[in-house]
């Protein structure tokens, strides 16, 4: 059975979320949509299936304080399961505060949604106006931008070309593998947004290569992203114990993490992805022919150390004795 | 051409039939010999015995939550329209109470206090007998993740997120005990004798209370979330869905499951345990699996009966009253009737 993709709408108060999701929902005839809204969200939402949500945040019982979930969405995802051929996809649209953790992290921890509906992209609209401002007094801003897979930098006819290109270079040095739009009133091409397969992780391989050159340690309490790469195979009897060591240790500070792996010997790529603490992988699909098998992996986090992460990912890749 | 081998011993091929329908089953409830099936198309099915069937349109989205009406009258429906209805057989529908851009995602009824009570968003609901319009409601502190009442239909349990709350569901005022344990409770049942309030938690597992001494139990090792109860006639065993096995807790005696194994029936490795039901009237589980297997399994010797392979996730499964008639169904709509008269 093939699973509903899901796509998390996500950006401070006032960056356009509620634009895009009505261009969304006029534009893309062709679909049909289950939209889950906040309930204290704005209205004029124009659609058949429209959620209320609450956005209860719970707390896993494991004791561990990073590894949250939102049981509302627990809920929904299953009643509309129940529907059966009512919609194509679901669109979570979530307040302008809220931490994508929990959302991101529903789709990793219950087995019943992960067996239903897959997470295929956080999108975060950006309001390049107000966005500098908000880093500095906003915990949930920068996460959100941390979060992303798909970044639209919005209004961005309000702003000099000078303090877009800040912005630009912000972002980038917070998330540098999202991919990155710039629109006005959110009109973007939906191909963009929708139905991505961000989480499937094929885009990694296409990652801008020097993203990390940019030395931009202004902030002490920054989100940075760390890529890294090794041409010799990953040796997973080693790497999967520093992956979990390494989240188990650090999962507060990282936000999330992606890798596509190949393994000796393997014909089929490895994934994997992370929330925190919580870890998920599984072999995706076989290596083309003409595909170099690279592997790659990508951190955003805080206080994330460069070259120790280097020497880990390096330390599991195989070399010739 | 030679006719094809019959693939398995199934007692359904013998004994029962199969009625296909075109959406999910969320509820299938008894009403002597006729089944009323709740579907994810927001409908009723009815059907009788020899087949027949009638539909009756009822919700607007899907039914997620059904009982029977307290009075025997037809069956209670709570929607995703926001709406509870009173179905009666004959294809009248009643709306009891309507709550815009809620769901209404449990219901419970007792025969013996005529109590309906719902969980809608964070507020407990409750109509007392014949009322056709909400009576009373209660408001807990997080969304209603399951409701469960005693035999006799007064003492309300409400699972939440950081525990329960146990209220006098009858009693518009009612003083309130709150059961605080962390993690999100969900579906919830309590003893016949009102003597433990069980809930299944996120994170798999069962919580329990001893009351009124509000002991706490743990009870652990569950593969999935536990998300049907089964109490057998003598309220002796409760057993539960959530593993390869249907796992029972032995209930008899001053301190119920404390301290004692469970007896586990009906292992199929590489499945879930999705329903159980007790048999009204005697000492036999029918089991029904992720992978659409139906199974009774006596408890005396746990021997086993294949009884149906639907192919999809069985969503319900229940017998009559009389035990005569046990009912089924799995996500892709196809319902199951095993006829035990016809066996005997």
């Amino acid at each position: 059975m093939s699973t509903i993709p899901v796509t998390v709408l996500t950006g401070y108060l006032g960056a356009g979320k509620t634009t895009l999701l009505n261009r969304i929902l006029s534009e893309n005839h062709g679909r049909k949509y289950a939209v889950i809204v906040n309930e204290f969200g704005e209205i004029g939402i124009d659609n058949d299936l429209i959620v209320d949500a609450d956005e209860e945040v719970f707390e896993m019982s494991n004791g561990c304080i990073c590894c949250t979930v939102r049981g509302d969405l627990i809920r929904i995802i299953e009643g509309l399961m129940k529907r059966k051929d009512g919609f194509d996809a679901i669109i979570i649209e979530t307040t302008g505060l809220a931490d994508p953790a929990p959302v991101a992290q529903t789709f990793f921890v219950d087995d019943d949604v992960r067996a239903r509906a897959s997470l295929d992209a956080i999108v975060t609209v950006v309001d390049t106006r107000h966005v500098l401002a908000r880093l500095e007094d906003s915990h949930e801003a920068e996460e959100q931008i941390a979060f992303a897979d798909v970044i639209l930098l919005n209004k961005t006819d309000l702003v000099t070309e000078q303090a877009l290109e800040e912005v630009r270079q912000r972002v980038r040095a917070i998330n540098g593998q999202a991919r990155r739009h710039e629109t006005q009133n959110c009109v973007v091409p939906l191909e963009e947004v929708l139905e991505r397969g961000a989480f499937d992780l094929d885009r990694i391989l296409e990652i801008e290569p020097n993203f990390l050159s940019e030395d931009d340690h202004e902030h002490d309490d920054a989100i940075t992203s760390v890529s890294l790469h090794a041409d010799a195979p990953i040796r997973p009897e080693l790497f999967m114990p520093w992956l979990r060591n390494l989240t188990a240790e650090q999962g507060q500070d990282i936000l999330r993490l992606k890798g596509v792996l190949s393994f000796p010997g393997e014909e089929e790529r490895y994934v994997v992805q992370g929330v925190h603490m919580l870890l998920d992988g599984n072999h995706q699909r076989p290596w083309k022919p003409d595909e170099a098998r690279v592997s790659r992996m990508v951190f955003i986090g805080r206080n994330l150390d460069p070259v120790a992460l280097r020497a880990g990912f390096d330390a599991c890749a195989a070399r010739a004795a | 051409m030679m006719a094809t081998a019959v693939r398995d011993e199934a007692l359904v091929h013998r004994y029962g039939c199969h009625v296909v329908l075109d959406a999910e089953p969320t509820a299938l409830l008894w009403r002597g010999t006729t089944a009323a099936v709740a579907l994810g198309d927001g409908s009723v099915r009815w059907i009788d015995d020899g087949d027949g069937t009638r539909t009756v349109p009822v919700h607007a989205g899907a039914i997620l939550s059904a009982c029977r009406h307290p009075d025997e009258d037809g069956i209670v429906t709570g929607g995703d329209d926001g709406r509870v209805c009173h179905v009666s057989p004959d294809g009248a529908v009643v709306e009891l109470g309507h709550f815009a851009r809620k769901w209404v995602e449990h219901l419970v009824a007792s025969p013996a206090s005529g109590l309906i009570v719902a969980g809608v968003g964070k507020e407990v609901i409750a109509w007392t007998r014949g009322a056709t319009a909400p009576s009373h409601r209660y408001a807990v502190a997080a969304t209603v993740g399951g409701l469960a009442l005693d035999g006799k239909g007064k003492r309300l349990g409400v699972a939440h997120y950081g525990g329960a709350t146990l209220l006098y569901g009858t009693n518009s005022g009612s003083g309130r005990i709150a059961l605080a344990w962390v993690g999100s409770h969900l579906a919830c049942t309590m003893s016949p004798d009102g003597r433990y309030l069980l809930t299944a938690l996120q994170e798999t597992g069962l919580h329990g209370w001893q009351l009124p001494e509000l002991r706490d139990m743990r009870m652990s090792g569950y593969a999935a979330k536990t998300r049907s109860f089964s109490w057998d006639r003598k309220g002796r065993w409760l057993a539960t869905s959530g593993d390869a096995q249907a796992i029972l807790w032995p209930f008899e005696g001053e301190t119920g499951p404390m301290g004692k194994p469970p007896l586990m029936l009906a292992e199929r490795k590489g499945t879930l345990v999705t329903q159980v039901a007790f048999h009204p009237k005697d000492d036999m589980l029918a089991v029904g699996y992720s992978d659409g297997v139906i199974v009774l399994a006596r408890l005396a010797d746990q021997h086993v009966l294949r009884v149906d392979n639907v192919d999809a996730y069985v969503t319900v499964l229940g017998w009559n009253d009389a035990g005569t008639r046990l009912g089924w169904g799995g996500e892709d709509g196809r319902i199951g009737i095993l006829d035990m008269d016809a066996r005997a």
